[in-house]
Parts: C-alpha cells; sequence; structure tokens
C-alpha cells in the first residue's frame, strides 16, 4: 500500500512515525510544502522566539524516522490531486498513491491594513514567519499586535525588552474571551502588554508609524496579526469534497471520499467530548487524530475518543487546560491561591474544562478524570480540588 | 562527543551523543530512542517524556521544578529518580551515564 501525505506537521509527522512504529509494510510519500525540515510549533511563539537558537532544537521527528527507507520526502507544494485515480500533482511530477491523507493544517489570518507595508505586517505560524519577525526587531520601540488571544500575549511575554512597548489591541470586549474571567486575569496581571479592548483599526500612518484606530493613532512601528486562523481546505475542494469549516470526516478520520483522509487541525469531526462536531485548533487534536488513522492504517482500526487539552506559556505563568469550553460556559473557581488558580468551566452541573493556572497536579487530575467520562459540578466542588476527586474515584 | 547510555522499553542499551547545553529529550528523540512520546514538544506539559535517573547522576542537577515534579506525579509508577525528559539540560558531566526510559508513558 501506498500513502500520499499531503503537509508535514504534527499531525503528518505523527501518523508517520506511528505508522514506522507500527511495522507498516507501505511506502508513505509526504509532500512537505515548507522549506524546512518538520519542526516543532508550539515553542515559535514561546521559548524560542525569547531565545532563538538552532532550528535543529525544534526538531519534529527522530532522525531513524525521518529517514527510514520506506518514507518519501517530496519538498514541494502540492497543486492538485485526482482521488479517483490517487494521483497527487506537484508543481512538474506526478505521483500515484492508493490512499491520499490531507493534513494541510491552517494558515493565519491576515487583515489588510490601508497604508500598512508587507514589510511591517508579521503572522506567526511557521519557522519562516518568526525569522522573519525576529530580523525585523533591530531597533523596534513600539509593537503592536492585533488580536488577544493565548498567541498575543504568549508573543507579548516573549517579546518583551526594556527598549519595547508592547500593545495588544483587542477588537472584541475583553482580552483571552476562550478562558474564564478569573484564569484570564491571572494571566493578564502578569503580561508585559497593554491592553487595549474595542479597537478598530482604520488605517496606518506610515509617516508617524502609527494604526489610526478609533482610540486614536497607536504606535507601531510593526504589526503582528494574531486574529487566528483559518483552514487550508482548497486541496479538499480540489478532491470535490464539500469543505466549509474544516475536512468532514468520520470517527475513523475518513472523508466521504473513500480514497482520502483527514486530519490534524484541518478536520472537522465529531468531538465526544462535547457531543459536537467541531474543527479543534491544538496539539492534541492533531496527535490524536494522526492516531486514530495510523490505527485503522494498521489495521485496528479505533474511533476517535479523545479529550482536547491545550498550554499556553507566559512568562513564569502556565496556563493549561483540560476539555473546551465553549466562551458562554459558566465559570466557578475552584482554587485561587497565591500560587494556584483553578477554574471549573461548565454547563450547569456538566463540566466542560479545566482551567489551571500553575497548577499541573490539577490539569493532569482533570484529564485522567475526563478520561473516564463526565465530571460533575457538585461532586468536584465536594471534593475540594480535581486530585482529590480523581482520588475518591479510584478507591 | 560526550554521550549517555538509554536503556529503552525493550531494554535494548542505546548510546546517544549529545551536545551540552541541550535537553535530555533533545539527545534521546534525535536518535530515536524507543519509548519517549513528547506530545507537546518539551513543554512540560503532558508528562509523556518520563526517564529515570541511575545513582550517578546525583549531585549533578537541580531539584525538579514543582511544575514538573506536579506532572511527574502523573506519570506511571513514578520513583524519586524519575525526570521528564525535556526539563534535565545537559552537561559535560553527564558524559557516560545512564538512564532508563519508563516503560510506558500512559
Amino acid at each position: 500500500m501506498k500513502i500520499g501525505i499531503v503537509g508535514a506537521g504534527q499531525a503528518a509527522c505523527t501518523l508517520i512515525a506511528e505508522l514506522i512504529r507500527g511495522q507498516f509494510d507501505g511506502e508513505i510519500i509526504v509532500f512537505n510544502g515548507e522549506s524546512h525540515s518538520p519542526y516543532q510549533r508550539p515553542p515559535l511563539s514561546k521559548s524560542w522566539l525569547a531565545d532563538p537558537t538552532e532550528t535543529e532544537s525544534l526538531r519534529l521527528l527522530p532522525e531513524p524516522i525521518e529517514r527510514h527507507h520506506s518514507i518519501q520526502w517530496i519538498q514541494s507544494q502540492v497543486k492538485a490531486i485526482e482521488p479517483d485515480h490517487g494521483v497527487i500533482v506537484t508543481n512538474n511530477v506526478s505521483y500515484t498513491v492508493d490512499h491520499i491523507v490531507l493534513a494541510t493544517g491552517t494558515r493565519a489570518k491576515k487583515l489588510s491594513i490601508d497604508g500598512l507595508s508587507s514589510e511591517k505586517t508579521h503572522v506567526i505560524r511557521t519557522l519562516d514567519d518568526v525569522m522573519s519577525l525576529n530580523s525585523a526587531l533591530d531597533g523596534v520601540a513600539n509593537i503592536a499586535i492585533l488580536g488577544a488571544g493565548f498567541l498575543a500575549f504568549e508573543l507579548a511575554s516573549s517579546l518583551k525588552h526594556p527598549t519595547r512597548t508592547i500593545r495588544v489591541l483587542a477588537k472584541g470586549i475583553r482580552a483571552l474571551p476562550q478562558i474564564s474571567v478569573k484564569a484570564a486575569d491571572r494571566l493578564l496581571d502578569a503580561t508585559p502588554a497593554s491592553i487595549r479592548v474595542g479597537v478598530t483599526v482604520e488605517r496606518y500612518d506610515e509617516d508617524n508609524a502609527a494604526l489610526i484606530t478609533n482610540h486614536g493613532p497607536i504606535p507601531a512601528d510593526l504589526v503582528i496579526m494574531a486574529i487566528g486562523a483559518e483552514p487550508n481546505i482548497e486541496l479538499a475542494h480540489a478532491c470535490g469534497l464539500a469543505a466549509n469549516e474544516g475536512i468532514p470526516t468520520d470517527a475513523y478520520m475518513q472523508t466521504p471520499h473513500p480514497r482520502v483522509s483527514a486530519i490534524g487541525e484541518v478536520s472537522l469531526h465529531e468531538q465526544p467530548h462535547l457531543n459536537q462536531r467541531i474543527r479543534i485548533e491544538s496539539i492534541s487534536e492533531a496527535n490524536d487524530t494522526a492516531s486514530t488513522l495510523a490505527k485503522r492504517l494498521l489495521g485496528q482500526p479505533e474511533p476517535f475518543h479523545a479529550t482536547p487539552w491545550f498550554w499556553s506559556d507566559q512568562g513564569d505563568l502556565k496556563l493549561q487546560i483540560a476539555g473546551l469550553s465553549a466562551r458562554t460556559d459558566e465559570e466557578t473557581v475552584l482554587i485561587n491561591s497565591e500560587t494556584e488558580c483553578v477554574v471549573i468551566r461548565h454547563q450547569g452541573d456538566r463540566v466542560t474544562a479545566i482551567e489551571a493556572v500553575n497548577a499541573a497536579k490539577e490539569f493532569m487530575a482533570a484529564r485522567r478524570l475526563f478520561e473516564q467520562g463526565t465530571i460533575s459540578l457538585e461532586n468536584l466542588l465536594n471534593a475540594g480540588s480535581v486530585f482529590s476527586l480523581l482520588q475518591s474515584s479510584r478507591s | 562527543m560526550p554521550q549517555l547510555t538509554c536503556i529503552d522499553p525493550n531494554d535494548q542499551a542505546i548510546d546517544v551523543t549529545f551536545e551540552p547545553g541541550e535537553t535530555v529529550l533533545q539527545a534521546t528523540y534525535r536518535a530515536g530512542v524507543d519509548g519517549i512520546l513528547a506530545e507537546c514538544g518539551g513543554g512540560c506539559s503532558c508528562a509523556t517524556c518520563h526517564v529515570v535517573l541511575n545513582a550517578d547522576w546525583d549531585g549533578t542537577l537541580d531539584a525538579p521544578s514543582v511544575q514538573e515534579a506536579d506532572m511527574l506525579s502523573f506519570a506511571i509508577d513514578p520513583t524519586p529518580h524519575s525526570r521528564l525528559a525535556c526539563q534535565v539540560q545537559l552537561i559535560d558531566k553527564h558524559d557516560g551515564l545512564t538512564l532508563t526510559v519508563a516503560k510506558r508513558q500512559y
């Protein structure tokens, strides 16, 4: 069996590693549209941006796997796919495979701002993006970050410097709207950035190096757009798949086309944790969907059943989230001490997520409990901590 | 180059070279030592790079941070010599030492 994987990010690499470790006896062709060997993305906005060393430290695949004889690496963008015949076309070559895996991921959204040159506009998604930002930082005194999610505040922490002023500009009414007000407060108290909410950007004033906004001019020698990502679904359309929010799959990562599967954050499938079809951007989604597909391709299919988890590093603070909540979910504070903060997100009695700031034990206990099933708010509050509830569930 | 000996979950001994300054995770991961998953890529967020250092490491490392110790308490069968490979920074002094990769990461 010959498998063609389009993309070489986290999901693609987890799939490759699990196939090789699982003694897959076919061939794998990987189409890597970037000019770097597979690398890890999470550190790009965190430790690596704060202290960029050689790119080797970002290595995503072990050397023996990357160089495995069953893998052929094609450093080229895929231009077209003919799924009925299993054909994948790059610039000038066609490859024929038995099964096609779309692991095309997402790309950073970009806002077009009148007067703002492309040299002053940055996004953070790829290694090239970060290298380009790094090379533009010399002498920069004012950085404006558009967007107020995890990425914006990770960037603010990593770019902190005595000679720089970093401003986070939120379009909405609050920063970090993905998480509870309480957990957000803990992170925002420590951010080196100054925050403005309700900001609408009108244009960029090149002469004064400032963004002109509904709050007046805001100094910006460069502008980083951290306003979210959108799925790369063009190749799915080329396969004749109806993809909009993401590429639809069943619980085994199979798309409606029998020769095509989709994994990673581009895939859209039922999330058992939420009883909802939703596209999730997280490393757990990349790893767990890849793992589900690997099992199927190795002849031991098991449906996707993972609970998502997330983390964000901002200076000395580490936010870890087990589960996934909607923005409208209620919040109840479980622990709020000098050092730790743990907030429960819930819909009535059903806990949807645990947000833990510098509380790794609570986060890990929550992951274990979600693996066992649903968590009841009442039981959790009676137990006093996620860890205690886990222990009582085991005794 | 300095090197470590890593005992993988199949009890195979593998010699892994390292650059001082890199972490145990970076060195063992590059070499493809079996059994180290590192789902979060070295962010001290998943406890799937659990290794056990032998006694020769004593006195060469700072104690684990609270965060690492908390994550380790959720590893499978942690011991007093357990560490997360992503949090152990290697120095010249570690040349020739041995560690064992946990049998299971979850």
